[in-house]
């Protein structure tokens, strides 16, 4: 403990501390640390799940991701449309893939790595989305999204949260998961 | 019905009268307390409705007291559900009375049927409905069989349990999943044979250099003492060292591989017996089904005007609840359908020297382990293949000069035609010409099939074979194209391979001769829309499976039968809630998914002729010049699906390898054209690789593109000096500058 003390004044090159100032210090920081924040800062935000895909980031709010993991195997399922990727075993489990840029119908944009998959649920539907790296989880204050820009990102308004100032694109999560013309159901007329 | 399986249903219908009998004399009391009208319509809802369905099991197990007693209660509730205000004690004395009359003196297994308790049923079931015609409740006659109370049976602890069903097919599915593991231990069990395998080639080959040893050990020995321990003698010492510790490994592997065979019998066993228990457990009799129908036939041909009798036999054979459950609705189609259009009115059975009361039967049978048969059966007039061609001439489903080419078989086979009826009168459901169609869609979602015999003048026979259990069933292996896919065995009726040669194209479609019949032919790459890869066996024979039955038959090839195994249904999930010609998926022991067809889409399919091969394939197939073949070189599984199609539907033959290593092996052995190649690879990147075949005498000239997301002057660099041919950077690449480098390079 003495010595722990010792190396930090020396690091603060500060000189000598008497106890009495370093408590009351440390006392100041935890001041600032347990202040209440600002109004600003909190207001309401997004947990998202950001991910590149095709040299763009996206986001998607957490609470429509279950998990992520890596993409080991795909088996293609025949007579689907081509945003339907193939089928993937999670753990004994067989969850469905699929290509949200080929979906949007954007312009395939370079060849990408497309390794990890992310699972998103929402009310009983439920499927994969591929994804070429996954960013990491970051919480977005709604004020900072802006409307989409049109010229931005090809995908329909009405898919969007908005866009972020880093220029991340945040997905509508439920619009998204809930849209009957992701669902395939194909009969053979007779 | 076998008395063993009589007394099975009137011991399951004790429990349920008991239920249902508690759950009527609670409701009475709930009623005599409840004040609130609403709330009270609503116990007499319920008590109303156990009282039918008592009613209805009763009238099962022929119990007919308590049937006319549950009769005259029902009457009573109708009575009361109508009725303003609380009903009277004295009713609800007389109600309970029943309940407890039903309880002690009908239920009871030794109950001998007397005449007092006969006369007891009428007496009860008289007050019942004077109640409902308004009179005030009959004063109760002392009786003192109501007022004795025989001692109460010894509560015994209950032998059965009521489970949900739910609940039931929830442990069953879960049990299912066990087979997973199961072809798991099989698959390791192979993989481990493997190994031992590969190191008796090892041993073989040790054995060959045994003498060269010898001598070298007799050269060392014959060295000076410190040249002794050089450079050969460390070898020989390492060889020895070698040879003892990979033959100790060799009696580990083939003690694993025992282990793991051994494994793979208990686990085996294991979850067979687990399954077969459960199933057992989720089985139910026949009888369920075909109970009401000889009821329902009665019906129907009293409206009609007709007489029936429908029997039915092998209600005690035992079917998986949610088979049981799908054959519902084709069982009332069916029996529909006969009374409809098969039976014919009286008079005209007269004519035809036939017993007035027509006569249909519902013969279930135990087919083999996994299969049932089930026969519905009339002596009406059978279906008139000529009225069935008029008919479908006249709704357009067949072109008019076509009719006369169709064989009787094919010409029965429309019957089962949406949209076809022959029947100029539209009844109820059959004769919308909907009811067959139902009937075949329902059969083949179980995965099975459904023919027809038409007898003229004597009768129609509607054939069903279906799986005995839903989620667990052989499954054929097959590949097409790079894809193994799995055909339910029950829907194959054969599979065969034949010489290419024995294709006929007859009508510009293709037809092969199975058993001295021609039937259609199609590959099943083309029914899915695949890539055709083009290899067919090594011996020129094209292997195939028949699906469908009589004149709805189809030879479908593919590119190998793989296997025979165990399959586990699993949906796609709610994504793909419905996929043309796929019914489902399965994962295979090696932990790949295998997608799973669906024989009746794959009929219609072939049928629509989605199967035509396109000229262009036929010509690429047959075309002179040899396809190009490119070797893709990526890790990223999805990187090389996309270039593979890219190139593919360019017409390029692809191979694919996951690193440089793999790439390196694959040239050894295989006549490559161009390499396109991912920069960022473990093992061996795409730079080492390119520096590595421009090194190769063999494979100098060789060109390699290089695909990479690297994009820096300097990285061009390295690509140019390590010899590739052409450096395409990822984040500006798209197919057409792909196929044009390519194209330009062979």
């Amino acid at each position: 403990m003495e010595r722990k003390r010792k190396k930090s004044e020396t690091i603060a090159g500060s000189g000598e501390l008497t106890p009495a100032e370093e408590k009351r210090v440390l006392r100041a920081r935890a001041k600032a640390l347990a202040r209440e924040p600002d109004e600003a800062e909190t207001g309401e935000s997004l947990e998202v799940l950001e991910f590149l895909l095709a040299y763009e980031t996206y986001a998607v709010e957490m609470s429509y991701v279950r998990e992520t993991l890596p993409l080991r195997d795909l088996t293609p399922v025949p007579c689907t449309p081509p945003f339907v990727l193939g089928l993937t075993n999670v753990r004994g489990r067989i969850m469905s893939v699929i290509d949200i840029k080929r979906f949007f119908d954007l312009p395939a944009k370079g060849l990408t790595e497309l390794n990890r998959v992310i699972i998103v649920h929402d009310r009983g539907m439920e499927f994969g989305i591929l994804a070429d790296a996954i960013c990491g989880v970051r919480t977005i204050p709604l004020a900072e999204l802006q409307p989409s820009l049109p010229t931005l990102t090809g995908i329909r308004e009405e898919y969007l949260r908005g866009v972020t100032s880093g220029r991340t694109v945040v997905l509508d999560g439920a619009k998204l998961i809930g849209d009957r013309k992701i669902i395939v159901h194909e009969e053979i007329e007779d | 019905m076998t008395s063993d399986f009589n007394k099975r249903l009137v011991a399951t219908f004790r429990v349920e009268t008991k239920e249902r009998l508690a759950a009527i004399s609670a409701g009475l009391i709930e009623l005599e307390q409840e004040g609130v009208e609403e709330k009270r319509r609503e116990i007499v809802e319920a008590v109303f409705r156990e009282a039918h369905s008592l009613k209805g099991a009763a009238r099962a197990v022929s119990m007919s007291g308590i049937e006319s007693l549950c009769h005259a209660m029902e009457s009573v509730f109708t009575i009361l559900k109508q009725q303003q205000g609380a009903p009277s004690p004295a009713l609800f004395d007389l109600l309970h009375r029943a309940i407890d009359f039903i309880d002690r003196r009908l239920l009871p297994v030794d109950a001998e049927p007397d005449p007092a308790g006969k006369s007891r049923v009428r007496e009860l079931v008289l007050s019942l409905e004077k109640a409902v015609a308004g009179a005030p409740a009959a004063p109760p006659p002392p009786s003192p069989a109501a007022r004795e109370y025989p001692p109460q049976e010894k509560a015994s602890p209950a032998d059965t349990v009521r489970i949900s069903a739910g609940r039931l097919d929830s442990v069953l599915r879960q049990a299912e999943e066990m087979v997973t593991a199961k072809l798991a231990a099989r698959q390791r069990a192979v993989e481990l044979g493997e190994v031992s395998a590969a190191l008796a080639v090892w041993e073989k080959e040790w054995k060959k250099v045994r003498p060269a040893l010898r001598q070298a050990r007799k050269a060392r020995a014959a060295m000076a003492r410190e040249d002794q321990a050089g450079p050969l003698g460390k070898l020989l010492e390492f060889c020895e060292w070698s040879h003892s510790t990979i033959k100790s490994l060799e009696g580990r592997v083939a003690q694993l591989a025992t282990a793991a065979a051994g494994d793979r019998h208990t686990l085996g066993g294991m979850v067979d017996t687990l399954l077969d228990d459960l199933k057992e457990a989720l089985m139910l009799p026949c009888a369920t089904v075909l109970a009401g129908l000889p009821r329902m036939a009665r019906d129907l041909a009293r409206e009609q005007g007709k007489e029936v009798e429908l029997a039915v036999s092998g209600e005690t054979v035992e079917i998986d609840r949610r088979v049981l459950e799908e054959l519902k609705d084709p069982l009332i189609h069916l029996i529909r359908n006969s009374v409809d259009h098969g039976i014919e009115k009286p008079a005209a059975r007269r004519l035809r020297n036939k017993a007035e009361r027509g006569r249909i039967t519902v013969t279930v049978s135990l087919l083999d382990s996994g299969r049932i048969e089930i026969v519905v059966g009339d002596d009406g007039g059978g279906m008139d293949p000529a009225r069935l061609a008029e008919a479908a001439i006249r709704q357009g489903i067949v072109p008019p000069d076509g009719a006369g080419r169709l064989g009787e078989e094919e010409l029965l086979e429309l019957a089962f035609r949406s949209g076809l009826s022959t029947s100029p009168l539209i009844t109820d459901i059959s004769g919308r010409g909907l009811g067959l169609a139902i009937v075949r869609e329902k059969v083949e979602n179980l995965g099975g099939t459904v023919t027809l015999l038409s007898a003229p003048g004597s009768g129609t026979t509607f054939r069903m074979v279906l799986p005995l259990t839903l989620s667990t069933f052989r499954g054929v292996l097959v590949r097409a194209g790079d894809q193994t896919l799995v055909v339910p065995a029950a829907g194959v009726e054969t599979v065969a391979r034949i010489p290419g040669s024995a294709l006929r194209t007859v009508e510009n479609r293709e037809t092969v001769e199975l058993g001295g019949k021609a039937v259609s032919f199609a590959r099943l790459a083309d029914l899915l829309q695949i890539p055709r890869t083009g290899k067919g066996g090594d011996d020129g024979l094209i292997p195939l499976f028949v699906i469908g039955s009589g004149a709805r038959r189809i030879a479908i090839g593919v590119d190998a039968i793989l296997d025979e195994q165990e399959v586990l249904v699993k949906s796609l999930g709610p994504q793909l809630s419905r996929v043309r010609n796929i019914a489902g998926a399965t994962v295979l022991g090696t932990g790949r998914i295998a997608t799973i067809l669906h024989p009746g889409d794959l009929l219609k399919s072939a049928v629509k002729g989605a199967g035509l091969p396109s000229a262009a394939a036929h010509s690429a197939e047959r075309g002179e010049a040899p396809r190009k073949s490119v070797l893709i070189v990526e890790d990223s599984i999805t990187a090389r699906t996309l270039l593979k199609n890219i190139l593919e539907s360019a017409g390029y033959r692809t191979s694919s390898a996951v690193d440089g290593i793999d790439a390196l092996t694959q040239l050894k052995t295989e006549e490559i054209d161009l390499v396109v190649s991912d920069v960022d690879m473990p093992r061996l990147n795409g730079f080492e690789l390119t520096a590595r075949i421009r090194a190769a005498r063999e494979l100098a000239e060789l060109p390699v593109v290089l695909v990479t997301s690297l994009d820096s002057r300097e990285d061009r660099e390295r690509g140019v000096e390590a010899g590739a041919n052409a450096y395409i950077v990822k984040s500006s690449f798209d197919q057409s500058n792909l196929l044009e480098v390519v194209k330009r390079l062979i």
